[in-house]
């Protein structure tokens, strides 16, 4: 988008700026409601790219516990762009690399790889699961 | 009779069949034939006669002397085999297939027989694996006088070189010398000194390639000392032959690590033996968790720089290396390894330590099948399909690579929360001992290390030959012996 540098339509193009963030500030809103509800639609929800090998890892992690995880392609979703900076919000920045896969658990947020090898290993992760019915005894 | 005869005969046709025999074994029976034919007819007589009731009598000692020696090798080289090379360094020597045996003109007086002299003055002058290949040089009496550019030799003498005294030998060739010698007699011989000089000089010619060789050899093996030592060990998968910056500065740091970690390591130590308050000894352990955390945070900016450094685990020592995973150890064996070591634990602990082991083989499992899907994902995309756009495939493929940051990231994200665990599941000083435990365990890994890349290896030169230079071997390896001594004298627990 040109910028012109009249005063005139430097406010034109403040306006145009402040609606177009307007405009991606609904988008996101929507996206994260789609977030919210996707995640409270099962015990564990998982964010992926399907070509994503981390991805495959945290899918591997859960179903070798035994847990059944709905699963969520993002570059298969019509808003999947969308989903992918909600979840880049929520996750606080995300840094420079993808953002998925991103975990949620009971309809809260768990996090990245990281977070939830940091769980598993200090052992809080399967009493989670379990708080939110996704492994029984 | 008869037999005897063809014994002696035999012996002296095999050995004597100068020009076969030296040059090729397969020969050696045509002239045995011929020799013996011409022995026995043309000259029925003296040589034979003499020869034989001579030559049965010292080759019965010969045989049980070297029975009686147990030499293996070279007991079963009898006097009919001119195949004499013993069987392992048969290789190198096939070229003189009829040594020990050897026969020499007896014109001179002092002479020895041939196969003494020559393998004697032969063994004065080459390397000790020849020695072994020429039992008779052991027996030699007077081996270094003589000269070796002799005359050819005859197998009288030779089988008499068995046996212990010269003065045998010399009544044996002097009688041989003392007979009025025939045409064909004469041609033989003749014949036998060509191909004793020709075997010579292709001996000469060979002794001098080995020792350019073994020159060779010795100073690659200094220029790789050399170039270890400074850490600029040059392997193919670094920018230009060299490590990349990156991970020649991961080196240094991971250097100063190690150095480090035996302070701490000696803080444990001492901390457990001084009786120390539970509050101390948690700062010290505090204190080693954080030295490992700081290792992680290296191999962190190290994986941005150079991600194959970590992942082929160059940086760390080849014991080590041989239980990479991912660019690290294998947490799961640590802990395996742990619960033996740390003994006794209370059951609670146990039943900990055990969970923390199932809960890191799942996430190492994981993230083992998520590499895995990678390697496969870059063999798709390198092999390319049936359009192979050349940049394109690069790029996609550039990207995939990227991904192997973040799986030694996760990895040692795993190791690391693994070790605060361990802390969280142990008492102070249960958690002080567990961790002397692992750097001991580690330091030795690093010390085999060591003692194996100095090891004295025997089959430098396997490829070209089967010989054995061990002695060389030896003395090449002292230098770097005592660098890795120098390197490595951090380790005093062991």
């Amino acid at each position: 988008m040109q910028y012109q540098q009249s005063s005139a339509s430097s406010s034109w193009s403040y306006y145009m700026t402040m609606r177009t963030r307007h405009h991606h500030a609904a988008e996101d809103d929507i996206a994260m409601d789609r977030v919210a509800r996707l995640a409270s639609e099962s015990a564990v929800v998982i964010f992926t790219i399907s070509t994503c090998c981390m991805c495959h890892a945290m899918k591997t992690l859960f179903c070798g516990m035994g847990v059944n995880p709905m699963i969520h392609e993002l570059d298969l979703l019509p808003n999947g762009k969308q989903i992918e900076r909600a979840l880049m919000a929520l996750l606080g920045g995300g840094g420079g690399g993808a953002v998925v896969p991103v975990v949620f658990i009971g309809g809260k947020l768990v996090g990245s790889m990281d977070r939830v090898l940091a769980f598993h290993i200090n052992g809080s992760l399967v009493p989670l699961l379990k708080q939110a019915g996704a492994l029984w005894l | 009779m008869e037999s005897h005869r063809i014994i002696g005969g035999g012996g002296l046709g095999l050995s004597e069949a100068g020009p076969s025999a030296t040059h090729h074994q397969h020969h050696h029976h045509v002239p045995t034939y011929g020799v013996l034919h011409g022995i026995n007819t043309t000259n029925p007589s003296t040589l034979i006669n003499e020869g034989h009731a001579f030559n049965f009598g010292e080759l019965e000692e010969a045989i049980v002397l070297q029975g009686v020696k147990g030499r293996n090798d070279e007991g079963k080289a009898p006097l009919f085999t001119t195949a004499a090379a013993p069987p392992r360094p048969a290789a190198t020597l096939d070229m003189f297939p009829s040594w020990p045996i050897r026969f020499h003109q007896t014109s001179r007086g002092g002479s020895k027989s041939g196969g003494e002299s020559t393998d004697s003055a032969l063994s004065t002058k080459t390397e000790p694996p020849f020695e072994a290949e020429s039992p008779m040089s052991k027996k030699a009496t007077t081996p270094s006088s003589l000269d070796h550019h002799d005359a050819s030799r005859i197998i009288g003498p030779s089988s008499s070189s068995q046996a212990k005294s010269p003065h045998e030998k010399r009544k044996g060739a002097g009688s041989t010398s003392e007979k009025p010698l025939d045409a064909k007699t004469l041609r033989r011989l003749a014949q036998n000194r060509e191909a004793a000089r020709k075997s010579r000089l292709r001996k000469k010619a060979y002794v001098q390639q080995l020792e350019s060789s073994r020159l060779k050899l010795t100073q690659l093996e200094q220029d790789l000392q050399r170039a270890r030592s400074q850490g600029l060990f040059m392997d193919c998968g670094g920018v230009g032959g060299n490590l990349s910056s990156g991970a020649a500065m991961f080196d240094m740091e991971y250097a100063r690590w190690l150095e480090e970690e035996q302070r701490v390591m000696g803080e444990l130590r001492n901390g457990l033996q001084a009786p120390l308050s539970d509050g101390e000894m948690r700062g010290i352990v505090d204190g080693y968790l954080s030295h490992y955390d700081e290792l992680f945070r290296l191999k962190a900016v190290a994986a941005k720089s150079d991600v194959f450094h970590l992942i082929n685990g160059m940086w760390t020592s080849q014991a080590e290396r041989c239980f990479l995973w991912i660019g690290g150890f294998r947490p799961s064996d640590l802990i395996t390894m742990l619960i033996q070591q740390l003994e006794p634990l209370a059951e609670q602990q146990i039943m900990g330590m055990y969970g923390l082991r199932h809960s890191s083989q799942q996430a190492e499992d994981a993230l083992s099948q998520g590499l895995d899907q990678l390697q496969q994902s870059l063999v798709d995309t390198i092999a390319g399909g049936p359009i192979v756009d050349g940049v394109q495939q690069m790029v996609v493929a550039m990207g995939k690579l990227a991904n192997l940051e973040g799986f030694v990231r996760q990895a040692d994200n795993l190791r690391q929360q693994t070790l605060h665990q361990l802390c969280r599941l142990l008492t102070v000083r249960q958690a002080a001992r567990c961790f002397i435990v692992i750097g001991e365990y580690y330091g030795r890994l690093r010390a085999l290390s060591s003692l194996w890349a100095s090891r004295p290896r025997e089959t430098l030169m396997s490829d070209d030959n089967n010989s054995c230079q061990t002695t060389t071997d030896l003395q090449m390896v002292q230098p770097s012996h005592h660098h890795h001594h120098h390197n490595h004298h951090h380790f005093p627990s062991f």
